[in-house]
């Protein structure tokens, strides 16, 4: 039993990062209609930066996590042309065009960091922000302050960003732009001061994201993103795109079922177990299991 | 029309005849076949640098018979595409060649290597790799069974109270069959070897993975992971009270500068295997230190960057100790050379050790068990084959 | 033929074909990432076969073909007409299970992948000049086979079920039908293009296959220009060949500058480079010119 529990809150832990990217994916995709297959990278990139600044200021937390935060809504800003740029209709979800132009921009972010950030070699937060001694520890059951506040910074996230888009004035006029723009535009929406909103909007939960990573890890490394990119993208699909709520559950279901499958199966069937489950989930519900919200 | 004729091929016998005496090149340019970019570019990195510091040595002393010695790196990207069309451009010119970097690569370009009776020095990769494209690649380990399973033992034997181990094993290239000749030479002691752990090549946390070892009750666990996954492993395994660090034990291909810069001071007192001392007291060794630090902010050389280093200079040996001349014309017979050499060299001296080659194998190279203390290895023994 | 050629030629036409499989079911909206999982079980099925039971290659060849389509037309039944992301996950699915697969297998090698294919006709050059062969027949076949189907009703069809699927439904179009064809076609490409990506090298390894091998397909579709056939043949050899042309200092950026030429290519032509609109302006100039010759 004891096992059964350390293992359920491993995959809690492992949820709880995708559950964080899926979140970021997901409001992307709500407010501006891009499918950014390398979110995960640009996460990564953030998480770099806040370690450079710690690494320059005597790991001061404050300006760290306020560098992370910046450079992920800069980084969005920047790239937001691009995507408006390539997308052929707004109001239809362009996964083609736009998943490759992310690919695109995850490539540039992961030879760069691989280029220039401590010689290519993984990075080390301190352990003020990433500490391995667990709050509680009883024989194998561990919880570490990462995985906590993971967790629940993620609930916290997608419960806000569901109240946020769904229940207040500026969200509407988010979903209203990535849905419509002439429509709009029609009822008075200013197009460019929400659409950067939106963006900057991203790009501050891609920056807390980073830190959370920063803290549930302790480590990053170049190809940290392109691990996770895949898993990032199925589970927003499986959940139903656009799904703040479902992408919370299946999150965390498949990060339960990876360390379920790990601890009791084996590790190298882990991946081909937790597809070809949501490979059966996708056939019987095309929409995703809590349906799109696209 | 006689005349011109005549003109004509007394133009084309002086070509000929200037072509055939072609001279020998005024360097010796020898490429090198390795990932500069993308994953694994931080470890083509040191790869590189190790045989260019060879290369400057070389040239600083008067190079390869007056001549300088160039390394150009060819970058394949860890790319089997880029790989083998890269390899196909050397092999027309190229006397002998570095790499390639990694086994995805290598399978794709050595090939063309060995058809075209070309040396190509992986001086990276396994004996199981290596063998298969004798005698045009010569093996930098010995026969991983024959090696490992006694050093592996010599460290189990150091820990009476140590009766069962697990091993984390990622499913890569020649790794399962290292963890296969780690669990003969531990059984060999009655140690009870228990199921591997399997660690998925994209895993990025590892507690699901530690709490089942845990759960089986090792005394002592063995890690074939790559070095960043070996590093979070065992600061998982201390988060979970893990206390006996001694009774980790990292495999030589972990031994590299993830391990350190993932694991600080929470890898300390772990155990690790290699093929090369770094507390070694030699004015060659000295300077490689100290270059590798002025050009690496203070960092300690991984392990791997002396094998290209010492293939070079391996290369240096076999030119002048064949006669080789470099000359295009004598292409095919100077490659069957330096090949020729390579695989039967003896006392080769080394920037660690002298060694011998029979056959395209390493016959004597020590192996070492150290202690990480304070990001540094401390020698615990040397295992002699 | 000059070694570097021979395996430019062979590897842009092997991008051609993989690129080609994931542009059929493309036509349908759907993006078919099982291809490469089907590369690896039919290249890893062949060079068992040739290794282990001595099969001759042009039978394993076409064991290879058979397999693919086997496994395209399988999963296709359950496939053929679900949402592109389901697709997505289909694809992702198969890769991780072929990986994982293949990894846990001793006869074909395992992690440490198979050594030592033999020459077809028994020398290197003889090999060679036969891959190039197959691979070259294989794309003058199939690239044929692609055009008379995108001029055929079926292609008119696989475009209405591109632009509306719920409209070409209601028009009577068999959504499930159209999809299984083009998947089911899709998967045999690749499956005969993985046999011959790994006679190409003479082995096989696991990290042949990977999602890299996804994004490079993905960009000759999408930045070649995806509505039509021949943006993956124009692209492909400049994808390939012309990072190869980049001096030594430029190649440590190589990825820097491919991914900033990508996310260039998209913005300024979104289509990609060959649109179908310049198709037809040339196939209008060349019939234009028939007319003008055929006419008395």
């Amino acid at each position: 039993m004891q096992v059964f529990i350390a293992q359920v809150i491993n995959g809690l832990s492992l949820g709880s990062i995708y559950v964080l990217l899926v979140t970021g994916f997901n409001l992307l995709l709500l407010v501006a209609m891009i499918i950014h297959f390398s979110y995960p990278q640009v996460v990564v990139f953030s998480m770099y930066i806040t370690w450079v600044v710690l690494q320059a200021t005597g790991n001061n937390l404050f300006l760290g996590i306020l560098a992370g935060v910046v450079s992920s809504v800069v980084l969005n800003l920047v790239s937001a042309p691009l995507f408006q740029k390539v997308m052929k209709k707004r109001g239809e979800v362009d996964i083609n065009s736009t998943m490759v132009l992310s690919m695109g921009i995850g490539m540039i972010i992961t030879d760069v960091l691989s280029h220039t950030f401590n010689n290519g070699l993984p990075i080390a937060f301190p352990d003020s922000l990433s500490s391995s001694a667990p709050l509680l520890r009883i024989g194998l059951i561990s919880v570490l302050t990462g995985q906590v506040w993971s967790l629940a910074v993620g609930i916290i996230a997608v419960s806000a960003f569901f109240l946020l888009l769904y229940r207040t004035r500026p969200g509407r006029a988010f979903r209203a732009i990535a849905e419509d723009p002439n429509g709009a535009r029609l009822v008075g929406i200013p197009l460019l001061r929400t659409g950067l909103y939106s963006y900057a909007l991203s790009g501050v939960l891609g920056g807390i994201i980073a830190v959370l990573l920063a803290m549930l890890l302790g480590t990053a490394s170049p190809g940290l993103g392109e691990q996770v990119a895949h898993k990032v993208l199925a589970v927003s699909i499986i959940a139903g795109l656009g799904n703040l709520a479902g992408g919370l559950v299946v999150g965390l279901f498949l990060g339960i079922l990876e360390a379920i499958v790990q601890g009791y199966i084996s590790g190298s069937w882990s991946n081909a177990i937790a597809f070809v489950i949501m490979l059966v989930v996708i056939l019987v519900r095309p929409r995703g299991l809590f349906g799109s919200k696209l | 029309m006689k005349k011109s004729l005549g003109i004509l091929l007394a133009a084309a016998l002086l070509f000929s005849i200037v072509g055939c005496q072609q001279p020998a090149p005024k360097e010796w340019t020898v490429p090198f076949l390795n990932s500069l970019t993308g994953a694994i570019a931080s470890i083509g990195e040191y790869l590189e640098w190790g045989a260019e510091r060879a290369a400057k040595e070389i040239n600083d002393a008067g190079g390869i018979k007056g001549k300088p010695v160039k390394i150009v790196g060819v970058d394949t990207a860890l790319d089997p595409q880029k790989g083998s069309v890269e390899m196909a451009r050397l092999v027309k010119d190229s006397l002998v060649t570095l790499g390639p970097v990694p086994e995805p690569v290598i399978m794709a370009a050595m090939p063309i290597a060995v058809e075209n009776g070309m040396m190509s020095i992986t001086a990276t990769t396994s004996l199981e790799y290596a063998q298969k494209f004798f005698p045009w690649t010569i093996s930098w380990f010995p026969s991983t069974e024959d090696r490992l399973a006694p050093l592996v033992a010599a460290w189990g034997k150091q820990f009476p109270d140590m009766k069962k181990v697990v091993q984390f094993v990622e499913p890569y290239g020649p790794w399962p069959g290292m963890a296969d000749a780690h669990a003969k030479g531990l059984s060999g002691l009655g140690i009870t070897m228990l199921d591997k752990v399997e660690v998925p090549t994209d895993a990025v946390t590892f507690g699901p993975l530690v709490v089942k070892a845990l759960n089986e009750k090792p005394d002592g666990i063995v890690f074939v992971t790559a070095a960043d996954k070996a590093a979070k492993l065992i600061k998982e395994l201390k988060s979970r009270g893990w206390k006996n660090m001694d009774h980790l034990l990292v495999f030589s291909s972990a031994d590299a500068p993830e391990l350190y810069a993932t694991g600080a001071k929470d890898i300390n007192g772990i155990e690790i295997y290699n093929y090369i001392n770094p507390n070694l007291d030699s004015p060659r060794w000295n300077a490689f230190k100290q270059a590798y630090a002025d050009a690496h902010n203070g960092q300690q050389p991984p392990s791997l960057s002396t094998n290209y280093y010492d293939a070079v200079y391996m290369i240096k040996e076999a030119i002048e100790k064949t006669g080789v001349t470099g000359s295009p014309s004598k292409l095919k017979a100077e490659r069957k050379l330096i090949a020729d050499y390579l695989q039967n060299v003896k006392g080769f001296h080394g920037i660690m050790f002298d060694w011998d080659m029979k056959d395209g194998i390493p016959t004597n190279k020590p192996t070492y068990i150290f202690k990480i203390e304070d990001g540094k290895k401390v020698l615990v023994q040397e295992v002699k084959g | 033929m000059p070694l570097p050629l021979y395996y430019f030629l062979a590897i842009t036409a092997v991008n051609v074909l993989l690129a080609w499989s994931l542009y059929l079911p493309y036509r349908v909206a759907h993006l078919h990432f099982i291809t490469v999982a089907n590369m690896a079980i039919s290249g890893y099925s062949a060079a068992f076969l040739v290794m282990t039971l001595h099969v001759p290659f042009g039978w394993a060849l076409l064991v290879g073909f058979a397999l693919g389509a086997l496994v395209g037309f399988i999963v296709s039944l359950f496939i053929g007409d679900a949402p592109t992301f389901a697709v997505v996950i289909v694809g992702f699915t198969f890769i991780y299970i072929t990986r994982t697969v293949i990894e846990n297998l001793k006869a074909v090698g395992g992690t440490m992948g198979i050594f030592g294919l033999p020459n077809i006709g028994g020398n290197p050059v003889t090999h060679r000049w036969v891959i190039i062969a197959i691979l070259y027949g294989l794309l003058l076949v199939v690239g044929f086979l692609i055009h008379r189907f995108e001029h055929s009703r079926l292609g008119r069809a696989a475009s209405a079920v591109f632009v509306d699927k719920d409209l070409a439904a209601s028009l009577g179009i068999d959504i499930k039908k159209l999809g299984m064809l083009v998947q089911t076609a899709s998967c045999t490409i690749a499956g005969g293009c993985g046999v011959l990506y790994g006679f190409i090298y003479k082995s096989f390894h696991l990290d042949f296959f990977t999602f890299a091998l996804v994004g490079i397909a993905m960009t000759i579709i999408f930045v070649g220009g995806y509505a039509t056939l021949w943006g993956s043949v124009v692209l492909a050899p400049i994808l390939y060949g012309v990072p190869l042309l980049f001096p030594a200092a430029i190649q440590s950026w190589r990825i820097v500058i491919y991914g900033a030429a990508l996310i260039l290519v998209l913005v300024l032509k979104p289509e990609g480079f060959i649109t179908r609109r310049f198709v037809y302006s040339i196939e209008s100039f060349l019939s234009g010119n028939r007319k003008k010759r055929n006419t008395p």
